[in-house]
């Protein structure tokens, strides 16, 4: 479970970038994080990751408070960053590598979903080659099977199917069902408003850094009468009129 | 003719941007200059003493054209020197070529562009070298308008032959290494190779001079006028052109040479374009893209290994520095041209050189090879780029579960382990070429190592303090960055200090007391560093940049 109470963020010429937030993200849900662009999505993720501190307020990941007990918060949440670029130098299986002694996963389990992910995502032939050769869609692999090596309860992704070819996207959606089938959290915000209508328990709708709605998508239709697309919902919601 | 000049201002733009920079670069600088003033001085005053000693000496020879000969001659091979090592970085190191590609460029405007930032460098240097020793020159010979004027635009000639000369060699090498299938290594190898080469120009140049036949030499040519310039250039014409240029104002002669200096001039720019269109784009294209081969079962297996948090983030950096080629150049390659410098010296002049230790004191001795060896270590890039070197992958640093400390004392241990490589080079100088006593390489080791931690920990606080994280290419991180300078202006400015303190302090003799005054100063000087980080770690700032 994700709690982020009162949380406020200002950035210098920004009054406000995040103000007083309030979200809880249960267990078991998978949770889609909706915005447009500035809203401050990628703000908040940065500030539940560690990234960004807060100005005020407290974000706890099952109970684990991200500044006041930061290692052992950053121990169980698996983060995929919007920007996939990140050790570029290293090979893919040095990257792997590196994600599992920093996570402490012993060697024979390493090695197991080391083979069985890569193999799904079909990147295990490449493991010897420097990420930097890598095209984003692969990129984007490698960091999630960083994330999966150490099985950390909570799932944080930054638009996580952008750049993914169509098998891998399908794979990833049903990786994230079956773990919060399991009981566990996902978070993730995405453009994709159709995935999210397919794939989300419950939406987080985000404008200028306030909090407009938290709910499942049916509710999301009956509190604004309607049964428009989310498309249509969604622009009118997040509309400056 | 304006697109080109478009380019080369962008170029510029991108790599001296102070974009997420900051107003306290200002007082930085101030107290840099407010440094430098003093040694500015010095230098004009050295300057000007030693050219009109060799002035009144030569003169009455006829042989005072040597002066401006040696000058041209020496600021040629500088230049040279410092074309090789900056083309390379930009031309061939630099990866945001990639980005320019693909626009309706000729490849001599994209080189053109591209010689933007090394010929800044080129005339920072030939204004440093060439104009004080060049006004200096003409006020002692008294010499006439028309002599500052060629000086002038000789001046604005100065880098284009040595410049022409190292691209030139370089676009050739590069368009055979292109070839090779690991690129990032063979870019390296061909970086090193063409500073071995020099290096070995230079010994056999050097071995070849038998100092009789030179003395027999001398003495021949200093009975005719300009004898002395014409046996010192004759291997250089452009040193002897612009030498006579400036010498024979009065003459048509002089003017003929000018014209000439001019000429071949022109005539490199344009070869260098020629070349250029010839042989750039096939020596950097596909340049950045890698080779790609299947991974084994059995390699994968022998890949997968389990070491602790502190080794593996070592590991990482160590690796990305190897492996990145601006970074291999910066931290480690430039990092031993110190020492292999002196080595170059001492083994041309061994005779001379080892007894030289004896002529010191043990105390002064230990101090002169102490302020030698933290110069060395200060002047490495590793520490100084910690932070900055990770770039877009910094924020990683941040959402993995590692402890703040952890990261950067590994940094820190990082910096300290590249710069081992000085410290074992040193000691080979010092063991084999210098005969050192044993007592005092061991005192000298012990030494070495804690001031080794202690550069390593100041440059990882500064580039803590400033970082520069948002790079499109990694020369930004080493270029329009005083870092470095202010780097080792603290630690020589420090340790400098104390070392003349200690020098002159008649009461102190001996080997161990001055030696124990000095660990204990650099322990100081680490306790302080390890505290001003702890407090900046223990605030939160390293989420802040």
């Amino acid at each position: 479970m994700i709690e982020i109470k009162n949380v406020t963020k200002d950035f210098p010429g920004n009054n406000k970038a995040i103000d007083s937030l309030n979200l809880t993200i249960p267990d078991g849900k998978i949770v889609g994080f909706l915005g447009p662009n500035g809203a401050g999505k990628s703000t908040t993720i940065k500030m539940m990751t560690g990234i960004l501190p807060l100005d005020s307020g407290s974000i706890t990941l099952n109970g684990f408070d991200i500044e006041k007990n930061a290692l052992e918060a950053k121990r169980i949440f698996g983060y995929v960053p919007d920007q996939p670029d990140m050790f570029l130098r290293l090979k893919g299986i040095e990257y792997l590598n590196f994600i599992g002694d920093i996570f402490e996963v012993p060697k024979e389990i390493r090695a197991e979903r080391i083979e069985t992910l890569t193999k799904q995502f079909n990147i295990y032939d490449a493991l010897d080659d420097y990420i930097q050769t890598f095209s984003h869609g692969m990129r984007q692999k490698i960091i999630v099977t960083g994330v999966l090596i150490h099985d950390p309860d909570i799932w944080i992704l930054d638009e996580p199917l952008t750049g993914l070819d169509p098998k891998s996207s399908y794979m990833l959606k049903e990786m994230m069902r079956d773990h919060a089938a399991k009981g566990n959290t996902v978070f993730f915000s995405s453009h994709g408003l159709e995935v999210v209508e397919q794939l989300c328990d419950e939406v987080a709708i985000i404008n200028k850094g306030r909090l407009i709605f938290y709910g499942n998508i049916d509710e999301l239709r009956d509190e604004y009468h309607t049964d428009q697309s989310l498309e249509k919902v969604f622009l009118e919601l997040t509309d400056d009129a | 003719m304006h697109k080109t000049w478009v380019l080369i201002k962008t170029m510029l733009k991108m790599q001296y941007s102070k974009a997420g920079g900051n107003s306290s670069q200002i007082w930085l600088l101030a107290i840099v200059i407010i440094f430098s003033i003093p040694l500015l001085a010095l230098y004009i005053g050295i300057l000007q003493n030693l050219i009109s000693e060799l002035y009144n000496v030569l003169q009455p020879l006829g042989q005072d054209s040597i002066i401006p000969g040696l000058l041209f001659l020496s600021i040629h091979m500088l230049l040279f020197l410092i074309s090789l090592i900056t083309v390379i970085s930009a031309f061939y190191f630099a990866e945001d070529i990639e980005s320019f590609i693909p626009f309706p460029l000729k490849a001599y405007q994209l080189l053109l562009g591209k010689a933007a930032s090394p010929f800044l460098y080129l005339y920072l240097t030939s204004g440093a070298f060439f104009l004080p020793a060049f006004f200096i020159y003409g006020m002692v010979s008294d010499a006439s308008l028309i002599f500052y004027f060629y000086g002038i635009i000789l001046f604005i000639l100065l880098p284009i032959i040595p410049f022409t000369v190292a691209s030139i060699l370089l676009m050739i090498v590069m368009r055979f290494v292109n070839i090779a299938k690991n690129k990032d290594r063979s870019k390296v190898l061909a970086g090193i190779f063409s500073l071995a080469f020099i290096i070995f120009i230079n010994v056999v140049i050097r071995l070849n001079t038998n100092s009789n036949e030179m003395m027999a030499d001398l003495a021949k040519f200093i009975q005719e006028k300009d004898g002395l310039l014409q046996m010192a250039t004759s291997f250089y014409p452009p040193a002897l052109f612009s030498t006579r240029a400036l010498n024979e104002t009065a003459s048509s002669e002089g003017f003929l040479f000018f014209l000439l200096m001019i000429g071949l001039s022109l005539g490199a720019f344009f070869l260098f374009i020629w070349l250029g269109e010839l042989f750039y784009l096939k020596g950097v294209l596909g340049l950045g893209s890698g080779n790609k081969r299947k991974i084994s079962q059995k390699k994968m297996k022998k890949q997968i290994t389990a070491r602790p948090v502190w080794l593996a983030y070592i590991q990482k950096e160590i690796r990305i520095i190897l492996r990145t080629p601006t970074f291999l150049m910066q931290c480690v390659i430039q990092s031993l041209f110190g020492p292999i410098f002196i080595l170059i010296l001492l083994m041309l002049d061994t005779a001379n050189l080892s007894g030289f230790m004896n002529l010191f004191s043990e105390k002064h001795s230990i101090l002169m090879l102490f302020i030698a060896t933290l110069l060395i270590l200060g002047g490495n890039a590793t520490s100084i780029s910690s932070i900055s070197r990770e770039g877009k992958s910094w924020h990683a640093n941040l959402f993995l579960p590692l402890a703040t400390k952890q990261i950067f004392y590994s940094k820190i241990l990082t910096a300290w382990l590249i710069n081992l490589l000085s410290i074992i080079l040193i000691l080979i100088i010092f063991i084999w070429l210098l005969h050192v006593p044993g007592e005092m390489i061991i005192i000298w080791l012990i030494l070495a190592l804690v001031a080794n931690w202690f550069t390593s920990s100041l440059g990882t606080y500064l580039d803590f303090l400033k970082p520069k994280l948002n790079w499109t290419d990694e020369q930004e991180i080493f270029k329009a960055r005083m870092i470095a300078f202010i780097a080792l202006l603290l630690e020589a400015g420090i340790f400098g200090i104390i070392v003349l303190i200690l020098w002159n302090i008649g009461v102190l003799e001996g080997l161990y007391t001055t030696s124990f005054i000095l660990f204990l100063c650099l322990m100081a000087a680490i306790f302080t560093v390890q505290l001003l980080l702890n407090k900046k770690i223990k605030a939160n700032e390293h989420q802040h940049i």
